[in-house]
């Protein structure tokens, strides 16, 4: 497992919100192909820590590095919008999608820095850009089919049922052909059912295509069943890193989850 | 010395204008979340009603400007009650156009009630004026200045320091906390746009004599009033006073020792480009927005 | 596959061709449209008829660019009418200086566009109400430039007859000419829908809506807010400006003084009322804004359409916030039946 190539690497990583410390001197990291999880009590600075990696918070202090096709990459180099070129993408706890765009629509939006043609092709409608569009329409449809949810490509994502609305987000992050996947509470919301079959998709994600997975989650069931390793914080420092199992047993991990026990 | 003293009056004349429309601006902003583009439009159509009493009726003008805050005082409660509450759920661009409607439907509605003639309306205190190291004063503007700010004080008490005031900053902090709390949010903005209403007409009252009654009077005073929100930032209520007084008398500079017809249009410029520098104005605050 | 009704076999075959192909929407209005140009000499229509609805096309090559602001991007702009207003009097002024009327309409469309690059970047440093009033102030500085500036010619600027490719001389006070540059407008119409559907229904046009719907997720996406900023101001400037040049090819005569906040006002009610994000119902709008309260309504009710126009803007936010054009969608509902699955479709 070790010998593998670290993906992400998070090193000496803070970020204070005046005055307060969300995230403090966190070091972290992923190799490829792994399935990690990051564990916490509420406000633990699990959110804020992705949104450093995704620089949507670019004030941080310590290096966050990417394992990216040509080298590692510090990614406080790469603006907001270059993240998903470098090879992360993400989804959101508040679930970012485009009501008024069909769910096609709101995958293909994944795509978008795949797209070669330019707004005049588009304007003049050009065969080059029709061409393209119809390529990554396919693509689109083969991604909402390993979602199975193909079938509903042409409805507008507002009004679905929140378990679709989770499957149209997956499916958008899918489409950018990401080295590494993001998820932001995936399971959040879901029933029992929905989350047997979260696990399931997840492994397949990997398997199909090739991504590392990082997540952000509350349902223990689902980080101990699926992750490779877990990574357990508590008021944004760092507590523990290691195989679900061991992480249960951890102390320290209790300790910040039940609190402290009170014998004398 | 003169000629500063009298940009100094002007100023402050004007000055209290811009405040009473961006403080009746920046009230319905906080409270209802909506930019209130009406807000000149409201303070002219009862300054019509204003002219019309006085016309018809020869009453004296402190009458038919007292019977106007009261038309303007419903006014306010029923544009809140029949068009903005029930546009609540609608998105932020949405309550701006709604407003926009309002001005079209004022403008339209003003010919239609009061006829294409403009009105006019006498000052408060006619005629009499002090000589101030050569500078005109009209006790007329005294007054004027007086009242608008005795109003401004007024209102900054009463936010501060009365219960009726704190349902307003807890709703202008947070509707569904201020809900929660058991604060009485339906009426906090039913007299929000009825204290916006009265202020937008006074100030319609108080440009009327010079200007006179018509359905662009206050036009520019909204404009103004929309810099000064600006310029002195929209999330405290001083700031838009602050910012009033800055652009009147920075106008009057402007149109007196540079450029009489594009004197307005150097200071707004500047703000502008203030603005892009300054995103928040002068007092305003960024908040912190959490993805 | 569809569940409309079927009338009769040709009917539906064409519903099912106009609804897979919007563009031949377009086109069948504007064919529709080009037919009024023939009408008047028949004496089937009166001439200034015609000119309403040339009127109302300008109208809407203005409102759908401000479509693409409003309807597609979340943003608003006050100051239409000043760019509507630096089409028609810059074309005045270039083509009094003497230029060729294609190099006059190239010079006013970069010099606008600029304008509206500045705009947009602008809008990228401040929220939204601060936007609305700069772009009222813009507005209203161009209306103080063309009403004080000399150059502009203190009431109007008069064009007279226009040559186009260099050699079609029109002079509008002809009638077959008027008809010929009434033509125009509407090829131009049609031109615009075409164009736009194309843009709306691309990359582009998906990266406008994210940009406007859901900011982080688009960023996260890769979508650069300042380019889309950019292409969605520029763009509506375009359209406005071209208004403004279509508005001097027909009349032949650009005034100073109209160019109003009321005017930028109307073009908001037209997308508002027609229906965001409908390229057909921007026309819709545009012909209830303004075609109707001036074809129909001024006899009856006198001057007012301004009314008029705003109570339908509060109206249609209320009640019908996507505007009249899914009124239809809404009739249709009500007669069919059986529904295969949840949701609803969203238009090709």
């Amino acid at each position: 497992m070790s010998d593998r190539h670290p993906i992400l690497e998070l090193v000496d990583v803070s970020m204070t919100f005046g005055g307060l410390k969300a995230v403090d001197h966190l070091d972290f990291t992923m190799h490829e192909g792994e399935i990690v999880g990051l564990i916490g009590p509420n406000g633990a600075g699990k959110t804020t820590i992705f949104n450093c990696v995704t620089q949507f918070y670019k004030e941080y202090e310590g290096t966050i590095r990417f394992g990216g096709e040509d080298g590692p990459v510090d990614l406080k180099s790469v603006p907001v919008t270059g993240v998903v070129q470098q090879g992360i993408a993400r989804t959101f706890q508040n679930l970012e999608l485009v009501g008024d765009l069909s769910i096609i629509d709101n995958v293909l939006i994944g795509g978008h820095t795949h797209f070669t043609t330019g707004i005049v092709s588009h304007l003049f409608r050009t065969p080059k850009a029709r061409q393209e569009e119809r390529e990554m329409r396919e693509r689109a449809v083969e991604v909402l089919d390993f979602l199975g949810i193909a079938h509903l490509q042409d409805l507008y994502a507002a009004g679905q049922p929140y378990g679709i609305l989770k499957k149209i987000e997956i499916a958008r992050t899918l489409m950018a052909r990401p080295r590494l996947i993001i998820l932001d509470e995936p399971a959040a919301g879901l029933n029992d059912q929905e989350t047997d079959e979260l696990d399931a998709l997840i492994y397949q994600i990997r398997e199909r295509f090739e991504t590392s997975i990082l997540l952000i989650e509350h349902d223990m069931g689902l980080v101990m069943n699926i992750c490779d390793r877990v990574c357990a914080i508590n008021f944004g420092k760092f507590l523990a890193m290691d195989t679900p199992a061991k992480i249960q047993r951890n102390p320290l991990v209790q300790e910040a989850y039940l609190g402290k026990d009170d014998e004398e | 010395m003169a000629d500063i003293l009298r940009i100094l009056f002007n100023s402050l004349q004007t000055g209290s204008t811009y405040a009473l429309a961006a403080l009746g601006i920046a009230l319905i902003w906080k409270t209802s979340r909506t930019t209130n583009f009406a807000q000149g439009s409201i303070g002219t159509l009862n300054a019509y009603v204003a002219g019309i009493l006085l016309l018809s009726w020869g009453w004296s003008i402190w009458l038919v400007a007292l019977a106007s805050l009261v038309t303007a005082f419903l006014t306010g409660i029923l544009i809140d009650t029949f068009i903005i509450r029930p546009a609540a759920k609608v998105g932020a661009i949405s309550k701006q156009i709604i407003t926009l409607g309002l001005i079209m439907v004022i403008v339209g509605l003003i010919p239609l009630l009061f006829g294409v003639d403009p009105y006019r309306l006498p000052s408060f205190i006619p005629g009499a004026s002090v000589d101030i190291a050569g500078a005109t004063l009209r006790y007329n503007t005294v007054f004027v200045i007086a009242v608008s700010l005795g109003l401004m004080g007024f209102l900054f008490w009463f936010i501060q320091n009365t219960r009726w005031g704190l349902a307003i900053r807890v709703t202008a902090a947070s509707e569904t906390t201020a809900k929660l709390m058991g604060v009485p949010t339906r009426t906090v903005t039913m007299i929000s746009w009825a204290s916006a209403a009265m202020m937008g007409t006074l100030a319609a009252l108080i440009v009327a004599p010079q200007a006179s009654v018509n359905p662009n009077m206050l036009l520019d005073v909204q404009v103004s009033a929309f810099f000064a929100g600006v310029l002195g930032g929209f999330t405290t209520f001083a700031g838009p006073v602050i910012g009033s007084f800055i652009i009147a008398f920075a106008r009057n500079s402007a149109a007196f020792y540079l450029s009489d017809i594009w004197g307005n249009v150097i200071v707004y410029s500047l703000i502008l480009v203030f603005l892009y520098f300054k995103p928040y104005g002068l007092c305003g605050k960024k908040a912190v927005k959490k993805v | 596959m569809s569940d409309t009704p079927h009338a009769s076999n040709g009917r539906s075959a064409l519903l099912r061709v106009l609804r897979e192909r919007p563009a031949l929407q377009f086109v069948l209005l504007g064919a529709i449209l080009l037919v009024f140009a023939v009408l008047p000499h028949l004496g089937l229509m009166r001439f200034s008829t015609m000119s309403i609805f040339a009127y109302t096309g300008i109208y809407t090559v203005v409102a759908l660019g401000m479509n693409i602001l409003l309807g597609f991007s979340g943003l608003i702009s006050l100051g239409t009418a000043g760019f509507i207003g630096a089409g028609a009097l810059g074309m005045g002024v270039f083509l009094q200086m003497g230029l060729p009327f294609e190099l006059a309409a190239l010079a006013v469309l970069v010099i606008s566009g600029s304008l509206g690059a500045l705009i947009g970047l602008f809008s990228l440093k401040v929220e939204s109400i601060y936007l609305a009033i700069a772009t009222l102030f813009i507005g209203e500085i161009l209306r103080q430039i063309y009403t004080s500036v000399p150059i502009f010619g203190g009431e109007f600027i008069s064009i007279g007859p226009v040559k186009l490719f260099g050699f079609l001389e029109l002079n509008q006070i002809l009638q077959q000419q008027r008809s010929v540059l009434y033509a125009i407008i509407i090829l131009v119409l049609v031109a615009a829908m075409v164009l736009m559907h194309n843009l709306v229904k691309s990359r582009t046009g998906r990266a406008l809506m994210a940009m406007s719907r859901s900011e982080h997720a688009a960023q996260a996406m890769g979508v650069s807010l300042l380019k889309y900023r950019l292409t969605a101001f520029i763009t509506a400037t375009v359209y406005a400006t071209s208004g403004g040049i279509l508005y001097a090819l027909y009349f032949q005569n650009a005034p100073t003084r109209a160019w109003t906040l009321n005017i930028s006002l109307l073009i908001i009610a037209m997308v508002v009322v027609g229906g965001f994000k409908s390229i057909i119902g921007t026309f819709l709008g545009a012909i209830i804004i303004y075609g109707l309260p001036n074809l129909l309504l001024k006899d009856l009710l006198g001057d007012i359409s301004y009314v008029f126009s705003g109570a339908l803007i509060i109206v249609v936010i209320l009640f019908y916030p996507r505007g009249f054009v899914f009124v239809w969608q809404d009739i249709k509902r009500l007669f069919v039946t059986a529904k295969k699955r949840t949701g609803t479709e969203a238009p090709r």
